[in-house]
């Protein structure tokens, strides 16, 4: 297997391969002059970092605004259900649509419904 | 107004049709007045009706004021056959009923008081509705109502004094409407059910697309069919707009005065009695429809709210309740979130509003018996709780739970 620092033909080392004082160690801007290549290096590293921070900083963005500002992918399905616990909590498919009474509520002792063709009627007890 | 659009109910049921073939609707007499049952998926009807009809022969059965067979009769006949009192060990549904009736009295302050039954009997309420005198003399003096306080249930024991006679006419048919909707509802995992005892109605499962369409009316018995001895009103009441409103969860409960009408000494009475006074209630409000998280504290507070007056706007805004009064003049106030526009949703509280007793003890045969309802004397002033306060405890159901 060829080592990656193996002597290729065409290639051309950057000054400072061999010196003591790679990038490593003593190449901050701090430890003043760096050679070429760590300067490469150090240029590359400082654009990834920031091509990084900018992806993450995008990402995060774009995540907010779709959790925030995008509809629902699907209807809230509104969960009915009634006094009995345990019977039946979720909307299902099939469910009828009633768009006339099917029951009326007024004073106990005379119910009023309306049929169809608008035709009322009143039931009592006691009158069988 | 014909005779021809008079049904004769009787004890078997009827299917209606209302032009929706995926439900199913029946209805027939029951409770001295008509029980209507809605169901989907449709095919499942005679099932719910079966259920419904268990239920509502087991609470004719327990807590009937006019059977004199019934559980209820014979508690407050007592030993001795004649003036009550003493102490006896009830079914747990009629405790359960009981326990209902006393939590709706200490949550309305005593406004709705079970030991109006004796008060009743003197205004000539003494039978079935339908067989009630045509006319007499009206009571001398209004007959005086002993107070829910001496009341004591402990567990299934129930102690009355004597001459006490109890009628649970305003929490009895909606509990039943709870507990037959609640059983029903289980013949129908995948469907929903719709249970009206005279116009006290619960639903439970899953409500039709935008919940029940349910016709909230304030009418008067029309004149000239009314049940022989049942007299008329006195004078037609100037008309209130009706509403229909649409129902999902919960329940909803009408009380009025404009029913259930017969004559005394030549005056028009009604069923709702003002405890404090023993006489049919006075107040400005002639129908109170009420939602609630369940039908027997519905009816509690449609019936309080009649006998309040005009503190009850307050009380059922506070009770967070949503409520349609009609004043005696047809003209109608909403309270509590009651929708104002056609075919609104009603939303009642998912919790009860009624302070429970002191909790389920251990019943014989150790299992737990109804939440126990020992009631001890209050503190003065503890009563007339009608002014907005919520007594302390836990916030559920009374009648959350179902014994037989």
């Amino acid at each position: 297997m060829d080592r990656d620092d193996a002597e290729r033909p065409g290639w051309v080392r950057l000054p400072g391969y061999d010196d003591d004082t790679g990038y490593q160690r003593d190449a901050g801007p701090w430890r003043g002059a760096a050679s070429p290549r760590a300067g490469g290096v150090r240029r590359l590293r400082r654009a990834s970092n920031w091509t990084a921070a900018a992806l993450i900083a995008g990402v995060a963005a774009a995540t907010g605004y779709f959790v925030h500002h995008a509809p629902p992918a699907a209807p809230t399905v509104t969960t009915v259900t009634g006094t009995a616990p345990g019977t039946g909590s979720t909307a299902g498919p099939g469910k009828p649509t009633l768009s006339s009474p099917v029951a009326t509520s007024t004073g106990s002792g005379v119910v009023v419904t309306t049929g169809p063709g608008g035709v009322k009627t009143y039931h009592y007890r006691g009158d069988n | 107004m014909t005779a021809a659009r008079y049904l004769t109910m009787e004890n078997t049921w009827r299917r209606i049709d209302t032009g929706a073939r995926t439900v199913g609707v029946a209805e027939r007499a029951a409770l001295g007045t008509s029980a209507r049952v809605a169901a989907w998926p449709a095919h499942r009807l005679d099932r719910v009706l079966a259920v419904v009809d268990t239920e509502l022969a087991l609470l004719d059965r327990q807590a009937s004021r006019f059977r004199p067979d019934s559980e209820i009769s014979a508690a407050c006949r007592g030993a001795d056959g004649a003036q009550g009192g003493g102490s006896r060990i009830v079914s747990e549904g009629l405790a359960e009923a009981i326990a209902v009736a006393l939590a709706a009295a200490r949550w309305t302050g005593g406004l709705v008081d079970p030991t109006v039954g004796g008060a009743l009997c003197s205004l000539g309420y003494d039978r079935d509705f339908a067989a009630i005198r045509s006319d007499g003399a009206m009571p001398r003096a209004p007959s005086q109502v002993p107070g829910w306080q001496s009341v004591r249930l402990d567990g299934r024991r129930l102690r009355l004094a004597a001459g006490t006679w109890l009628d649970l006419g305003a929490t009895a048919k909606g509990l039943g409407a709870d507990r037959a909707a609640r059983e029903a509802a289980a013949a129908v995992p995948a469907g929903g059910v719709l249970v009206s005892l005279g116009g006290d109605i619960a639903v439970a499962g899953e409500a039709p697309v935008g919940g029940w369409p349910v016709l909230v009316a304030d009418e008067p018995e029309p004149t000239g069919q009314l049940p022989a001895g049942g007299g008329r009103p006195a004078r037609f009441p100037p008309p209130s707009p009706r509403q229909v409103v649409r129902l999902a969860t919960g329940a909803l409960a009408t009380s009025s005065i404009l029913c259930r009408q017969w004559r005394r000494g030549g005056r028009t009475l009604h069923h709702i009695v003002d405890p404090r006074t023993g006489r049919p209630a006075a107040g400005p409000w002639r129908t109170v429809s009420v939602a609630a998280a369940n039908c027997a504290e519905a009816n509690t507070a449609s019936t309080a709210a009649i006998i309040a007056g005009d503190q009850a706007p307050a009380w059922l805004a506070a009770q967070g309740v949503p409520a349609r009064l009609v004043a005696r003049d047809g003209s109608v106030r909403l309270v509590g979130g009651w929708p104002a526009i056609h075919e609104g949703l009603l939303e009642p509280p998912e919790t009860g509003r009624m302070p429970a007793g002191p909790g389920p003890v251990a019943g014989p045969g150790g299992r737990a018996g109804p939440a126990a309802v020992v009631d001890r004397p209050s503190p003065p002033g503890a009563t007339r709780r009608l002014a907005g306060r919520t007594p302390p405890g836990p916030r559920r159901s009374p009648g959350g739970r179902r014994w037989r």
